[in-house]
């Protein structure tokens, strides 16, 4: 415990001085392809931070968190097509759905443990993603199955969440992630943290000491969902278009838990770390090799999450604290006699 | 809704259903064994289909021939990702109780190397082979008839199940694996080397799925991204029957068949699967130990 938080000094002011750094990032990166790929590092790095709050914290795997961001996409693309509710009021109304569904679906989802709750939420989110590529109307409103909805396009409308260029999107999602960490970094120290942690430790301890399990792993899943969701309406108003298969896929649940993982789960800045390898790494190798030898960034990705659970169990995070620690600053040295 | 046609569809249900049986019985073996779910096991019946095709493709041996190579190879294959890339997980734990979804983590990205080296090397293509056998059918009355590749495919699986129960059953090895998924320790104890029937169990696993694909390939054509789908189907099949147990694997694979294929009658055969997992949802909400399993 010791080194944790010597460590997490120098991790919080590194991350600080990454922050600024992605702060006046637009003006240096003017090349758009070079800023999109910053963009999706971010949206990545804001999905894996937001699975991390339910499952780095507690311990249990989701896989069906795809399916959170593509109630998001959806509510607040057809909430703009059908009603033409400006996007920034419908991703909210997108996270409440989203919320509702993961409450309800967490509800008896955490009675099961370990691989079963991975499968059970596999088995929701495949029925969604069936559902929704074979709809083509539900109650009169079009879902346009496989094909997927686009956004109608309206120009320069910052109220409607368009914008010439991609540098608001940039600075958009940046403002994101910094939410979520900070949300992160209070639940971390939060009462319900403490709890979460214990409840991953060991579940039935947890609930020996009279921690009610069941409310905080719904209330970290609700947290979670909503964060999520808010996150499928920033891709499908960034990306314009959004479909069953890439928003709502297994593939991508099990990209955010592969970043989540092998940046460190469990941790503020474990699963920003991880998409902030793995992204750049796939999204390079997609454009560079991408036409000669199609899905290598994902054998990439295949092979750096065995080596991560082989070599680093706990993620990247771990070997990073530890080289921050090596020089304790007062604080770090004051930390540590206070957890010793 | 016509009697006769949903006759037909339960018939085909279960000829299909035989054979989901035999592909998920790998996962229920290795997962009662070791505790492990291996969420590359579609990948690897993706692997053995391939091999016969290739087979068949480059020298022209027959598929059902081609078990004597697939099997073996699957099985070299398997015990080398357990021996290689498992194992060390349980060294490094202690009591040598594993996190089960670290593994599961693990195999998944076995399975991602898998999958997309293969796309790589062959392309988004589906592909099959035409055998003259292929085309000739069991008929029965007017309606119903049944490729004779698949009747096979059924009765080999049946058969092949069988064999395995049986042979779990009565040989030492058998014996050995048996008491190792029981306890670990006391299998230890009794001068079992555990690490080396994990290897073992897993290698079986992965050489059924060899035998399968033989069966498969003549009427299943194989592309790189069909793993997932039948891995999933696996967990669902095991889940259904009970983890662990041999024969329910086939009784749920004949379950989950039988559903996908009347189902199919009512809505698209895409939206079918719904269904299924419908099914696997309520049985591990209401029945986790499936219908043939013990207590977990």
């Amino acid at each position: 415990m010791a080194t944790e938080s010597g460590g997490r000094h120098r991790v919080v002011t590194a991350t600080a001085a990454i922050g600024v750094l992605l702060l006046a990032a637009p003006l240096a990166v003017t090349d758009e392809y070079h800023l999109h790929v910053l963009i999706a590092t971010l949206y990545f790095a804001y999905m894996a931070s937001a699975w991390n709050i339910v499952c780095g914290y507690t311990g249990q795997l989701s896989l069906g968190h795809s399916a959170l961001s593509g109630i998001g996409g959806y509510v607040s693309t057809l909430l703009l097509i059908n009603a033409g509710l400006s996007p920034w009021i419908g991703m909210v109304a997108g996270g409440v759905c989203a919320t509702a569904v993961g409450v309800l679906v967490g509800w008896p989802c955490f009675r099961l443990r370990g691989p079963y709750f991975a499968l059970t939420t596999i088995a929701f989110a495949e029925i969604l993603r069936i559902w929704t590529e074979n709809t083509e109307e539900v109650f009169g409103i079009e879902l346009r199955g496989a094909q997927g909805l686009s956004i109608p396009l309206k120009g320069h409308a910052p109220a409607l969440f368009q914008f010439d260029g991609k540098v608001p999107y940039y600075c958009i999602i940046l403002a994101m992630v910094a939410a979520l960490m900070a949300i992160a970094w209070w639940m971390e120290r939060s009462r319900m943290g403490f709890y979460l942690k214990a409840i991953r430790a060991d579940q039935d301890a947890a609930e020996a000491l009279g921690v009610h399990s069941t409310r905080y792993l719904l209330s970290a899943m609700a947290v979670s969902s909503f964060l999520t969701a808010l996150g499928g309406s920033f891709y499908a108003q960034y990306y314009r278009y959004i479909n069953p298969e890439r928003n709502m896929g297994l593939d991508f649940s099990i990209e955010l838990a592969l970043m989540g993982i092998v940046g460190g789960q469990g941790t503020v800045v474990g699963p920003i770390l991880g998409a902030f390898l793995l992204t750049p790494a796939g999204e390079i190798t997609r454009a560079t090799l991408g036409g000669k030898f199609p899905g290598l960034h994902l054998a990439i990705y295949g092979l750096v999450l065995i080596l991560a659970m082989l070599f680093l169990p706990k993620g990247l995070i771990q070997p990073l604290r530890g080289l921050l620690d090596r020089r304790p600053t007062v604080s770090g040295a004051a930390a540590k006699s206070t957890q010793a | 809704m016509d009697a006769v046609i949903l006759g037909v569809a339960v018939v085909n249900g279960i000829v299909l259903g035989g054979l989901y049986g035999a592909i998920a019985i790998g996962l229920s073996l290795i997962f009662g064994v070791m505790r492990v779910i291996n969420f590359a096991h579609g990948s690897f019946l993706m692997i053995g289909l391939f091999v016969p095709y290739w087979l068949w493709q480059l020298f022209k041996v027959n598929p059902y021939v081609s078990v004597l190579i697939a099997a073996p190879a699957l099985f070299m294959l398997g015990y080398a990702v357990q021996a290689v890339l498992i194992a060390p997980l349980y060294r490094r734990e202690r009591a040598m109780v594993l996190e089960p979804v670290s593994v599961l983590m693990l195999t998944a990205g076995v399975g991602l190397i898998m999958d997309n080296l293969t796309f790589m090397a062959f392309g988004p293509d589906f592909r099959g082979i035409t055998l003259d056998f292929a085309s000739k059918a069991f008929r029965f009355g007017d309606y119903l008839n049944i490729n004779y590749t698949r009747l096979l495919a059924f009765q080999v699986s049946l058969g092949l199940t069988a064999l395995l129960s049986l042979f779990l059953a009565r040989t030492d090895l058998g014996r050995a694996i048996r008491s190792t998924a029981q306890n670990r320790d006391a299998a230890a104890l009794c001068g079992i080397n555990v690490m080396r029937i994990y290897n073992v169990t897993f290698g079986m696993g992965c050489a059924v799925l060899g035998v399968v694909g033989c069966l498969m390939i003549p009427f299943y054509p194989v592309s790189p991204s069909i793993g997932l789908a039948f891995g999933i189907r696996s967990f669902i099949t095991v889940v259904l029957g009970g983890i662990g147990s041999i024969p329910g694997c086939i009784l749920g694979g004949l379950v989950l068949g039988v559903v996908e294929s009347v189902a199919a009658q009512f809505v698209t055969a895409t939206s079918a699967s719904i269904f299924s997992f419908v099914i696997f949802i309520l049985v591990l909400f209401f029945r986790p130990t499936g219908l043939l399993g013990m207590k977990v």
